[in-house]
């Protein structure tokens, strides 16, 4: 990594003298770069940006701990060329780039491990590396997908100035595994663009940034692909090119907006930027005075820390959905107990009852020195209704978010589950599994033919067949454009114990018959 | 009630089970049934022991009507019908095609070996559901009980299966049924109710 000095007089980083031939003195008004705005040599800029890019951000986010040994790239499923977006050095280094479609990704390494893009995951990741930021300075702001900018103008005397700081930000990453790109510039933008050029700069003036157009190429705007496309027509490849275009023909053709951005990433046009907020948690530890080895002896420290929780929330007229209880123990990993409510809780009671419930199932693997509770983001909550009628439904609201939440920490959260209607032809995909009270009702056509109430998990092999009488037959087939297709005649059966069965055997017939529900 | 002893004995003797008042109700839907039960229907707030040769007679067609009303009730605060260790999954669509809102059902399936009469108890007092199905194999003389003071307090009508081999223990249940499936509909015996005597319905159409 350089550093570019405002002192150093390096001719490639100076602003870039107008030409004095006379064609080009006519064209230099109308270029992109108009030329009054240079500010005063020496001039130090205000503010002074750190972009932190993480190229590999889509998969590292997915397989944080893969070994470098296998080529691994992560593709978008959206995307219906299946483009690799990214891959590891490994496969790079047979040939893999992104933008390659699967198909000749494949081709060129046939065991290459594909994994589909998780936009949750990605941004769970950049919310940690924002966290990772806000150890330079309180201003961290996010350009998703995969960028974390960080005002850090005021910070460097604290760090021992701009190289320093960004020494120390890769060796504080080098741990992580994250393929990072640092550089810092006087404006958001043009740190973004060095940063994603990976050029690994250090800018601190402004007038220097013409200078460096001349390395950094289009892709580093991150413009539609199309976009990109026209302008390499024109023979453009790098900010140098792009910016001598003429300004008012740049716009007509490629919108105002991306004028407005190259004039902010080169400080014609200050760029506001959005500030990430952390959200604010509860997270207290309790150290045992003595040490506790049934759950029983932990509920006085438990209640110690919920009473605490407890006037938190309060004081900030917030509740959590959610929070995480650490058992501490003396040489080995806590044991974690989660807790996850259906319903927003703002005082103790409900968790007090489920933590209850948990511990109570929870053996504990060794003696416990220390309590950790850690709650989830808190959510704002609305007081607590003083009308009588209101009270009434928020007391039956609550009733049943609690039902919810004792039968889950009791049984685990798959046990309780909802069913929904799903529109579909073939019975096996017609309902689905949701959240308890979710997915909307669905009108279902009252002439539809007859379907059991009660569904076998998978369809059995039918044989018993003594005094059965059958009516039908119903024929579903359907599905052959996704693979699983169905071909089948559905009956319905009597059995001599009165109970109503469904019953199907599959198309050209052939000697199997299933038994698929009851109607109960 | 057009009971030709009732005509013949008159309003001048006392008869038991028409004094005491049954326990509030909701209708079963089948006028056949509802004659029989004291209160016109199935007891609220109480807990209905029906017996089955083996799941699906036609024990939830049965249940049906009155599940719809005691859905639709208190639109305002919505409450589960709960569906606890049933012997298969309830069928969304068939759910649906019976008029019965599929986002309120909450099914409940607890591994293997787990206490289901806890799980029944908790959802029976929780206020929270307006009809509560549960299936178990075994159910002590206490957890039977709790099952009752359960039903009471959280005002909710609750609906035990068990098999037909617990026909002659003794049970706190303050209606027991017993049903026979035939092609032309269920046979209904109740062994027991509250405020009622035990009679019989025959070859009651379920559809």
């Amino acid at each position: 990594m350089r550093e570019e000095r405002p002192a150093d007089p390096a001719p490639a980083l100076a602003p870039a003298p107008l030409p004095a031939s006379a064609p080009a003195a006519r064209r230099a008004p109308l270029a992109l770069v108009p030329p009054r705005a240079a500010p005063a040599a020496g001039i130090a800029a205000r503010e002074l940006w750190l972009a932190a890019h993480f190229a590999r951000l889509p998969l590292e986010a997915l397989l944080p701990q893969t070994s470098p040994a296998r080529a691994a790239a992560v593709i978008d499923a959206g995307d219906p060329r299946r483009a690799v977006v990214c891959c590891n050095e490994r496969a790079a280094r047979q040939g893999i780039v992104p933008g390659m479609a699967l198909a000749g990704a494949l081709a060129r390494v046939p065991g290459l491990r594909v994994e589909e893009r998780q936009p949750a995951a990605e941004a769970a990741l950049l919310d940690r590396l924002a966290r990772w930021a806000l150890q330079f300075t309180p201003m961290v702001s996010l350009e998703p997908p995969a960028t974390v900018l960080a005002e850090v103008r005021g910070s460097l005397d604290l760090f021992g100035g701009a190289m320093a700081l960004c020494r120390r930000g890769l060796s504080s990453l080098s741990g992580s595994g994250l393929g990072a790109s640092l550089a810092i510039a006087p404006t958001p933008r043009a740190a973004l663009w060095l940063a994603r050029a990976g050029l690994g700069l250090t800018v601190t003036r402004t007038d220097a940034l013409p200078g460096l157009a001349a390395r950094l190429p289009l892709a580093c705007l991150q413009w539609p692909a199309e976009t990109v496309a026209a302008l390499a027509e024109l023979g453009i490849r790098n900010l140098a090119e792009l910016l001598r275009l003429p300004r008012a023909g740049f716009a007509a053709r490629f919108g105002p907006q991306r004028l407005d951005e190259l004039d902010a990433g080169l400080g014609r046009r200050p760029e506001p930027r959005r500030r990430h907020l952390v959200p604010e948690r509860f997270d207290e530890r309790l150290a045992l005075s003595c040490e506790a080895v049934t759950a029983a002896a932990l509920q006085p420290a438990l209640e110690r820390l919920l009473a605490n929780l407890e006037a938190f929330l309060r004081a900030r007229a917030c509740g959590i959905s959610g929070m995480r209880l650490d058992l501490l123990h003396r040489a080995r990993v806590p044991t974690r107990l989660r807790l996850a409510l259906a319903r927003a809780a703002s005082d103790a009671g409900p968790l007090r009852e489920l933590l209850r419930e948990r511990l109570a199932r929870c053996p504990l693997p060794a003696s416990v020195t220390g309590l950790r509770l850690r709650s989830a983001a808190l959510l704002p909550q609305a007081p607590r209704a003083a009308s009588l009628l209101e009270r009434g439904r928020s007391a039956d609201l609550e009733a049943t978010a609690r039902l919810l939440d004792r039968l889950r920490a009791r049984l685990g959260r798959q046990a309780v589950f909802g069913v929904r209607p799903v529109a579909e032809h073939r019975p096996e995909r017609a309902w689905r599994i949701v959240e308890p009270g979710g997915g909307t009702a669905i009108l279902w056509p009252a002439s539809a033919p007859p379907r059991p109430l009660w569904m076998l998990a998978e369809p059995q092999p039918f044989a018993d067949w003594d005094g059965v009488q059958i009516s039908g037959p119903e024929r579903i087939e359907t599905g052959w454009w996704d693979g699983h297709d169905v071909r089948r005649d559905y009956y319905v059966a009597w059995t001599r114990a009165g109970v109503r069965l469904w019953i199907f055997r599959e198309r050209p017939p052939g000697d199997g018959w299933f038994l698929h529900g009851v109607f109960g | 009630m057009t009971d030709p002893l009732a005509a013949l004995l008159g309003p001048r003797l006392w008869r038991g089970g028409g004094a005491t008042p049954g326990p509030a109700a909701v209708s079963t839907g089948f006028r056949r049934l509802d004659e029989r039960l004291p209160g016109g229907g199935w007891p609220r707030a109480a807990l209905t022991e029906i017996l089955v040769p083996e799941a699906g007679v036609g024990e939830i067609r049965l249940l049906l009507p009155a599940l719809r009303t005691l859905a639709a009730e208190r639109p305002e605060a919505p409450r589960w019908i709960a569906w606890l260790a049933p012997p298969h999954l309830p069928y969304a669509p068939a759910l649906a095609a019976a008029g019965l809102d599929s986002s309120r059902m909450l099914v409940v399936r607890p591994q293997a070996g787990f206490d289901r009469l806890w799980v029944m108890e908790q959802a029976l007092g929780s206020g929270a559901c307006a009809a509560v199905l549960g299936w178990a194999e075994t159910a002590g003389d206490t957890a039977m009980r709790r099952l009752v003071l359960a039903a009471e307090e959280g005002q909710a009508p609750g609906f035990l299966f068990r098999p037909l081999c617990h026909r002659d223990e003794p049970s706190p249940a303050a209606l027991r049924l017993l049903l026979r499936a035939h092609d032309d509909g269920l046979d209904i015996e109740i062994l027991k109710c509250r405020g009622g005597m035990p009679a019989r319905v025959d070859r009651l159409p379920v559809h």
